[in-house]
């Protein structure tokens, strides 16, 4: 909790004192010092190197192996120190955590011997400080891939393992190509047949030879329509089926028709089925031919075939921001220069520049340093600018480019770190959360017992009380005292959150069924949170006898002379006793310790539970 | 070319960066801060030999630079407070310890202040009270002044309390406050009115005694 920071404890209690003189309420008492047992040095004997630290830096922690009496076992009486047959190097960082409550993590240790030291120490290795949590919990994450890798290549070595279902051997086979000798088999054929496909493509445009009878030559492809038209058939078919065994198989059947390679198979295997249904219609042979064009996306079927361009495609779409940057620039040049040329070029006489978007392909061919010549300036000042554009073409071309290279692997290296970072901040986020709640959670805890056993010692004497309260460490017991002297100054309590919740859930609950109390709704405070309706509720329904008259006479009297104690006083007695039987029930987890401690203590108590009464209740 | 020139223009700013924070770091390195000796210490205050010891130590390991400034101070206060924000009461009460008004609070200040509060009679202490209550240091205590105490200690409970916190929680509060030490109602309390009435309260007398074996 705050134990890194233990020695301001003394600090922080005596600033408490500021306090004191606004509290509404008195001040519990402080936990009993135990006998300051003398704040010797402890001689850590690790392995032959002496470490010395104070008792009470160890103890900080008690709930690890140093901090607690388990460290007794490792006494050894003849040296009078403690002796651990440990690494002292890990050691060194394990002590620094007493010291300065931070755990950091050598970069240079092996991560399974340094967590073999913390389970040792009894230290969660999620408490170490953020500066080295990242590195840790990639090295971890790198040496369980290590184990995985090679569990699954001793698995793969095995008979595979017979317990899969039909369904998921199948999925298996089609994502692993290497596990059975008929998945290899499969991947080569379907990889073959893409190769065709593709080739076929290709071929079917060029042209064959020309027949006697026609005056303009054949491309292959309309020469032997046939063949072709049956090796496409082929192909098509073996896509079909091999996307259709694909979509049985997956695991998930809606992510998987989500995913890149299921779109690219569908839009690979579509135009064929198109063109089935509608060949003989002329009108749309048109878009036919042009759907034809998409046959070419089956090459992409090759990314599942081959590492390199998945990495391509994502490293693409990860600059997209920077080639999109590019673009813009480039455009705007390119705008430039071609407004330019137009204006320049407008008075020669059979000038190709006949407006500005037709000067755009001249700039673009000059800027790349392309330069067909379809386009060239006649004028002076068109041939100044056009060399002005070339020259400033070789720089806006050639100079981002290493640039976007560069910003290729950095980009790529950098989302996988981001993304990593991303999953880490959550689990950050979530352990110092976590945090609060574990140190909330030791307050109220300390809370219940504490008022037990307060209890306990106005009846019974203190010693035997004592015994059980000294089972927290000193420091616990200091800070929870200290986090009660708070409350007690402010006269309100701490919750956790879930309680808090469901506090504010009543209220909106209550909202719905409370329709008396609308008409004070409109309080001249304005309150806006939720939990302060709650009270408002809380009090009317507290007096359920009464009628709306009586219930908005009282609270009206109460309004003027809110700060007036005596006059409040008098009339909260009687609504002291409807209160407490309301509240009990509502919150079960904590009230009843805390109606109790009203009871038991004397009139000052009373008169400040009906202190927090005026402050709800005034409230409206 | 548009490209080149962004790129130009954002290259100087990021190095106009780095040579501010150099400089920083160079100001936080000097700062740097040995208490008196021992022996001083000891008849400046009332701890012992051991104690100032202990407290020396403590307060070396969350500073090591000898002296604490603000934003340090808060971090350290916030710890013990984890469900609420410190940040007001911590400025508050910096500003109680640092006496001399330099901004940042050297060992001295730091066991003088623990002195009063520990081991000081109960005037000593209502009067290191009443200089925490009043910000400005003028000798008296506003409801202003107060109504800023009051909402930095109702911070710290954080948002999270039975019965929950209302607005007017602090307003409340003050207005108890000066019910209770406003003698004659000139709406401030001077550090008689405020150790008088302390004096007569038996609350507040036996918490002033709470602390005295913290250490």
């Amino acid at each position: 909790m705050a134990a890194g920071v233990a020695a301001w404890l003394p600090f922080a209690r005596a600033a408490a004192i500021g306090w004191m003189p606004v509290a509404s309420t008195p001040m519990p008492i402080p936990p009993q010092e135990k006998k300051k047992g003398k704040d010797g040095l402890i001689i850590l004997n690790v392995s032959g190197t002496k470490f010395q630290t104070w008792r009470t830096t160890l103890e900080r922690y008690p709930d690890t192996l140093l901090g607690s009496t388990e460290r007794d076992f490792f006494f050894h009486e003849e040296t009078n120190e403690y002796f651990f047959d440990r690494d002292p190097d890990i050691f060194r960082h394990i002590l620094n955590f007493y010291r300065t409550g931070k755990l950091h993590y050598p970069r240079q240790e092996c991560i399974s011997a340094y967590d073999e030291e913390l389970a040792f120490f009894g230290i969660i290795p999620e408490i170490i400080g953020d500066c080295c949590y990242e590195e840790y919990k990639d090295r971890r994450r790198e040496n369980a891939e290590r184990l995985q890798d090679d569990e699954e290549m001793d698995m793969s070595n095995d008979v595979t393992p017979v317990n899969l279902t039909p369904r998921e051997f199948l999925w298996r086979a089609f994502e692993n190509p290497h596990t059975s000798t008929l998945a290899l088999v499969f991947y080569y054929v379907t990889g073959f047949f893409i190769a065709i496909s593709v080739m076929a493509n290709v071929v079917e445009t060029v042209p064959c030879g020309m027949l006697p009878s026609r005056a303009k030559e054949l491309s292959c492809g309309d020469r032997y329509a046939l063949a072709f038209f049956c090796l496409d058939t082929a192909c098509v078919m073996i896509f079909t089926v091999e996307y259709l065994l694909r979509l049985i198989a997956a695991p998930s059947r809606y992510k998987f028709m989500k995913s890149v390679m299921s779109v690219i198979d569908v839009v690979a295997i579509m135009p064929y089925y198109i063109g089935l249904v509608m060949t003989d219609n002329d009108q749309v042979s048109g878009a036919f031919v042009t759907l034809r064009v998409f046959r070419v996306f089956r090459i992409f079927k090759f990314s599942r075939h081959s590492a390199g361009l998945r990495i391509l495609g994502y490293t693409l779409k990860s600059c997209a921001s920077e080639l999109g940057f590019l673009l813009f620039s480039l455009t705007m040049a390119i705008i430039i220069f071609a407004t330019v040329m137009f204006y320049a070029e407008k008075g020669s006489t059979a000038s190709k520049f006949t407006s500005i978007p037709a000067a755009f392909w001249y700039t673009i061919v000059t800027m790349t340093t392309l330069g067909y010549g379809d386009m060239v300036p006649k004028t002076i000042v068109g041939k100044v600018f056009g060399s002005i554009c070339s020259l400033s073409g070789v720089l806006v071309i050639a100079l981002p480019v290493p640039v976007i290279v560069s910003n290729f692997s950095r980009i790529y290296h950098q989302s996988q770190r981001s993304e990593k970072r991303r999953a880490q901040r959550k689990s950050r986020l979530a352990r110092i959360r976590a945090a609060k709640i574990r140190g909330t959670n030791v307050y109220m805890r300390y809370k219940q017992n504490g008022q037990i056993n307060s209890l306990e010692e106005a009846s019974k004497e203190a010693g035997k009380a004592l015994v059980a309260k000294a089972r927290s460490p000193p420091f616990e017991s200091q800070h929870n005292h200290l986090l009660h002297c708070l409350e007690k100054t402010t006269n309100h309590e701490f919750v956790d959150e879930q309680t808090f919740q469901a506090n504010c859930m009543e209220i909106s609950v209550m909202n719905k069924t409370g329709s008396c109390a609308s008409s004070l709704s409109s309080s001249p405070h304005g309150l806006s949170s939720c939990c302060s309706r709650r009270h408002r509720k809380k009090s009317s329904f507290s007096l359920p006898s009464t009628n709306n008259q009586e219930l908005s006479t009282i609270q009206i009297r109460e309004r003027p002379v809110a700060n007036s104690r005596s006059s409040l006083n008098a009339k909260l007695d009687g609504t002291l006793k409807c209160d407490k039987p309301y509240i009990t029930p509502s919150m079960v987890s904590l009230s009843a310790p805390v109606v109790t401690t009203s009871d038991g203590h004397g009139s000052t108590t009373t008169t400040a539970y009906s202190q927090s009464n005026i402050v709800r209740v005034s409230a409206l | 070319m548009g490209a080149l020139m962004v790129i130009f223009s954002v290259q100087p700013k990021q190095r106009r960066k780095t040579t501010d924070s150099v400089e920083d770091e160079l100001e936080l390195s000097t700062v740097r801060h040995r208490p008196e000796g021992l022996e001083q210490l000891e008849a400046q205050t009332r701890f012992s030999r051991k104690e100032l010891q202990i407290l020396y130590r403590g307060f070396k390991n969350e500073c090591p630079s000898g002296v604490v400034n603000e934003e340090t101070f808060k971090v350290i206060y916030a710890q013990f407070f984890p469900q609420g924000d410190a940040s007001t009461y911590a400025h508050f009460l910096f500003n109680a310890f640092d006496t001399d008004h330099n901004g940042s609070v050297s060992f001295e200040d730091f066991v003088m202040g623990l002195s009063i509060l520990l081991r000081g009679s109960i005037q000593e202490k209502l009067n290191w009270a009443f200089n925490l209550y009043d910000i400005n240091k003028d000798g008296y205590i506003t409801k202003e002044e107060m109504l800023d105490i009051m909402k930095a200690i109702y911070d710290m409970m954080g948002k999270c309390t039975y019965p929950a916190l209302r607005e007017e929680a602090p307003q409340q509060h003050v207005e108890v406050f000066f019910q209770k030490m406003d003698k004659n109602k000139d709406g401030v309390v001077t550090i008689d009115e405020f150790i008088d009435c302390c004096q007569n309260d038996e609350n507040i007398m036996r918490s002033m005694h709470l602390f005295e074996n913290v250490l």
